[in-house]
């Protein structure tokens, strides 16, 4: 068992390691290296939306956050990408917390419109604060990260294979990181909130401060995505706090499967990969995402995972030779 | 579940690898980031409109040092995430000599920055952002003006007009504030006095809080940047609120389009325009004429735009007899184009110079030419 | 600057009352249906479409155009709630914003297919010449607005407080259970009132788009509008989607005075505020 689970992580590692090489310095590995970066953020926020059950639509706010402080950071006082990152994220994170301990004292749809509102905001800051960020001229020119190598030479990240492999070490990393607390007893703690706060409650977990700490978390993570995002896509502007970014996150965590932490990240891989080969029709092509989305939540709601544990759960039972049956959805 | 993320994960770069779209041999992939839809999808489509024409012409006349020009246009809906990953397509997957692109000046910002990357030659006949040209990305052109240099270039005509008390009545963004700033700051050397600023967001529909403002300080002059929609609301509603000061304005007010819209009210407007298709030399009347063929409209100052800089574009790989972009861009440097608008050069920051620029006044046949200027070299 | 304040309040409440349309619709459907319609604004864009449509194409008189467009999106309101909201009734919250965001998606697009991008504006009767009534100036189909909004918030309210129909929705509102016991059809209670909210965001739409323009995406604003005065007049109740709309047009209006860039904000400070505060809104229960 140990065995199998060795060498399936040796071959996914190969097989990551290997695509830069497979697609090329170009538009595919582009994609991918966005749906990296999303991947993150779609994490986090199924920390929030799909463990603790806090439906943030305001989570674009946070990925702004982030983005713009690593952009200002490298454009004003020349700092890299690494300090740009930390800081962009604990800023998001404490944007986060400062909101959710303003508002998490009510939940359900107040909840819901206030980080819609929050976020509002902070986009119309984005875009009219023009000395600072420049409104929508934005802020271009935001560098990737170069190491100097101690035996000579150095790594420019500007490279989309350098970058590529730098932005899935940041994920795994933060992803494990993210994994790690679904699965500890504070992953539990928020699980009881989301199923019933009461019952919870009455068992001594302290809804609140547990909700503003999921909240807190999501809002972390989204601004390390913002950060990867800036100094990928070397431009920055208001757009990155438009609702549409909230929505497409969302999608990602709920098609992609709540509360899994996989789930999503399987789901920024379709939903950054899906809206691009939907080009090909043109006109047609938010109709096909809406409709997609519509479907997806009426009848799919579980997520993709859902449909592949269900095609799992139904080859074991056509299998005579599988010992026990497997009853769980 | 591993066994799954690995099918998936395999499913998904075997459909990455789509076959690519084969051109031939003697094409000259050209790569355009138009908003074909999103916010400005109108003004995007127009512009398509105009780029396809010019593409049209230059193969009539034999293409390009032999080779057929061919356009692949990818949707950048002015968002700049999405225009970077049509520049990254047209680039790399498509493999295009140049760009054209991508009309809102923050997208046109973002795909600088992927032609800086790659080192293609990006060319904008839209974004008038002034900022764009002064990033030193030698690898942007700019064939178009800034409010900056419109503002210089206009400033004389609009005190003769009798300016003496301005107002600003502009939409939320970089080039709304940039109308706002360059023009007063040219005014006022003109001895004019600016009594109010309002600037209004895309999203307003009811301007008349902003014009109860403008209304108190009595402006003779009321100068605006809209397009379209934005523009006829402030025409409607400036006249609806009792505000009888001239109204001009950069952006659409002198389109077909916002004509349209308005009615009667337009009349007596002033545009502030880079192009109005009743400019009178033979090149933009043979323009004018073939558009409305083909699209059963006149062209909107958008058309106009791309098909100027698609011939500027294809004049200059034509010179450069080559698809190298090193040697594109030293072409487009060495430009001296005779257009719709008169003469295009430009400067060593990509900047275009020495084209003409109207003021037209929307009369009961038409809008018609009251003023010219000439866009100043900026350096 | 004073002399100017019957302006800017007239202005206000002219856009205020907009803002309570498309909000009464919206504040029955989110407060006692407790489907999150992210998608209510585009019923507003439909209803000034269809109403464009008919008076150009078919050629018909602007007033039968009207209400012909509210009834068509009444109609399909009707339609959505018995294919897709239905469905979302017992789903958790996170299932009816997913669903009613591409929803939105869906219908903005395909009305960007249908009649492009370009904004029209909806040929009406009415001249374009201002009204002055003493220090105020405004237009004929500002007051046509304000008159028919008027018009279509008592009609409401006498439906709801005079007629057996009216009972019958507010009893299945009130407790669903007892009013299935006395033999009331909750399905065709849920299916008119989902129905008659979206006709009430049409009209908005029609209304707005004699005054200004109509365009594909002016859903959007129009359904975050419609969440703000929702929540500052308290879920599910139609007086504080009235006064909402009309104390964030006011609001807004004013709110130029200080800062035309941040005007927006107003609502959504204002949201939060009440949030805190008051999270009942102004007339809504606790």
């Amino acid at each position: 068992m140990l065995l199998s689970r060795l060498a399936f992580w040796i071959a996914a590692t190969l097989f990551v390691l290997a695509l830069p090489f497979v697609l090329g310095e170009g538009y595919h590995l582009h994609l991918l290296i966005m749906a990296t970066i999303f991947a993150i953020v779609a994490a986090g926020l199924d920390i929030t939306v799909g463990y603790a059950g806090l439906l943030s639509l305001g989570h674009a706010a946070f990925f702004g956050i982030g983005a713009y402080t690593s952009a200002l950071l490298f454009l004003h006082f020349g700092i890299p990408m690494w300090g740009g990152m930390i800081s962009g994220a604990v800023l998001a994170g404490l944007a986060a917390f400062l909101l959710g301990f303003l508002i998490l004292n009510v939940r359900g749809h107040r909840f819901v419109i206030s980080t819609v509102a929050f976020a509002e905001i902070m986009r119309l800051v984005a875009n009219n604060w023009t000395d600072v960020t420049r409104g929508q001229r934005g802020l271009p020119g935001i560098l990737p990260p170069v190491i100097d190598l101690p035996w000579g030479g150095s790594i420019n990240f500007v490279s989309k294979t350098a970058f590529f492999y730098l932005a899935v070490a940041i994920a795994v990393i933060c992803i494990g990181i993210m994994w790690r607390i679904a699965h500890s007893p504070l992953g539990d703690a928020f699980i009881a909130l989301r199923e019933n706060e009461h019952l919870a409650e009455s068992v001594g977990i302290d809804a609140r401060r547990h909700a503003i700490q999921a909240f807190t978390i999501g809002g972390f993570f989204a601004g390390i995505g913002g950060s990867l995002y800036a100094h990928y896509v070397s431009f920055v502007g208001p757009d990155l706090l438009n609702f549409s970014y909230t929505t497409i996150f969302l999608v990602m965590v709920v098609t992609g499967g709540m509360g899994t932490i996989i789930g999503p990240v399987v789901g920024a891989l379709v939903f950054t990969l899906l809206p691009e080969y939907l080009r090909i029709a043109e006109g047609y092509r938010l109709i096909i995402f809406g409709g997609i989305l519509v479907l997806v939540m009426l009848f799919l709601s579980n997520g993709m995972i859902d449909i592949w544990t269900r095609l799992r759960n139904w080859l074991r039972r056509m299998s005579p030779t599988t010992g026990a049956q497997s009853t769980d959805a | 579940m591993r066994a799954k993320s690995l099918v998936f994960g395999t499913l998904l770069v075997a459909t990455m690898l789509m076959p690519h779209a084969f051109a031939h041999a003697d094409d000259l992939l050209v790569g355009a980031v138009y908003p074909i839809t999103g916010p400005v999808a109108y003004d995007g489509q127009t512009e398509w409109n105009g780029a396809k024409l010019a593409v049209e012409e230059v193969n009539a006349k034999g293409g390009v040092f032999g080779k057929t020009l061919k356009l692949d246009v990818q949707d950048g809906a002015c968002n700049p995430a999405q225009s970077v990953s049509a520049a990254e397509k047209l680039i790399a997957q498509t493999k295009v000599a140049s760009l054209l692109g991508a009309f809102c000046s923050s997208s046109t910002g973002a795909v600088m920055e992927v032609a800086k990357k790659y080192g293609i030659p990006l060319v904008t006949g839209v974004s008038t952002a002034q900022d764009l040209t002064k990033q030193g990305n030698k690898w942007f052109f700019r064939a178009t003006d800034t409010s900056a240099l419109l503002g210089q270039a206009f400033a004389p005509a609009i005190a003769k007009l009798g300016a003496k008390r301005v107002a600003f009545l502009v939409v939320n963004d970089d080039w709304g504030r940039a109308v706002a700033s360059s023009y007063g700051e040219a005014l006022k050397k003109q001895g004019s006095e600016i009594v109010d600023t309002e600037i209004f967001s895309r999203d307003d529909t009811d301007l008349f809080p902003y014009i109860t403002k403008i209304k108190a300080q009595k402006p003779d002059v009321v100068i605006s940047a809209a397009n379209t929609q934005l523009a006829a609301n402030v025409t409607k509603q400036l006249r609806q609120l009792g505000v009888t000061a001239t109204l001009m304005g950069e952006g659409a007010f002198t389109s077909e389009s916002y004509l349209k819209l308005v009615g009667s009210l337009g009349k007596d407007v002033i545009g502030l325009a880079e192009y109005v298709p009743a400019i009178d030399n033979a090149a933009n009347k043979a323009f004018v004429k073939s558009y409305k063929e083909h699209y059963n409209e006149e062209p909107s100052k958008f058309s106009a735009a791309a098909y100027q800089a698609v011939h500027i574009l294809a004049d200059a790989i034509n010179r450069a007899r080559s698809t190298d972009p090193e040697e594109i861009r030293q072409a487009l440097l060495k430009t001296d184009y005779n257009g719709l608008t008169g003469n295009f050069k430009f400067a060593s920051n990509g900047q275009a110079y020495n084209f003409d620029v109207y003021m037209a006044k929307n009369t009961d046949s038409g809008p018609a030419i009251v003023g010219k200027g000439s866009i100043p070299n900026s350096e | 600057m004073l002399d100017y304040f019957p302006q800017y309040l007239f202005n206000g409440l002219l856009i205020g009352t907009n803002y309570a349309l498309i909000a009464m619709g919206l504040t029955v459907i989110f407060g006692l249906m407790n489907i999150a319609n992210f998608a209510h604004g585009q019923f507003y864009m439909l209803g000034g479409f269809i109403a464009y449509q008919l008076t150009t194409t078919l050629g018909l008189n602007f007033f039968a155009a009207l209400v012909v467009s509210v009834v068509v999106v009444t109609g399909l309101g009707i339609l959505l709630e018995r294919t897709i909201f239905k469905r979302l009734r017992n789903k958790p919250l996170i299932s009816s914003v997913l669903v009613t965001i591409g929803l939105a998606i869906l219908i903005e697009n395909l009305a960007l297919v249908l009649w492009g991008a370009r904004p029209e504006a909806i040929p009406n009767p009415f001249p374009l010449t201002p009204v002055q009534i003493g220090p105020i100036f405004t237009t004929q189909p500002r007051l046509f607005a304000v008159v028919v909004t008027l018009a279509a918030i008592v009609i409401i309210h006498l439906l709801l407080h005079y007629t057996r129909a009216g009972k019958a929705v507010r009893a299945t509102f009130q407790q669903q259970e007892a009013a299935a016991l006395v033999g009331i059809d909750i399905e065709l209670i849920y299916s008119i009132t989902f129905g008659i909210g979206a006709g009430l965001a049409a009209l908005g739409g029609v209304l707005l788009g004699t005054i200004f323009y109509v365009n594909p995406t002016m859903g959007d604003v129009a359904t975050l509008k419609a969440f703000v005065v929702t929540i500052l007049g308290g879920m599910g109740s139609f007086p504080g989607a009235i006064v909402g709309g009309l104390l964030l047009g006011i609001a807004e209006s004013f709110g130029t005075l200080v800062s035309s860039a941040y005007k927006d904000a107003i609502g959504y400070v204002l949201v939060i505020l009440v949030l805190l505060y008051r999270p009942q809104g102004l007339f809504g229960k606790a």
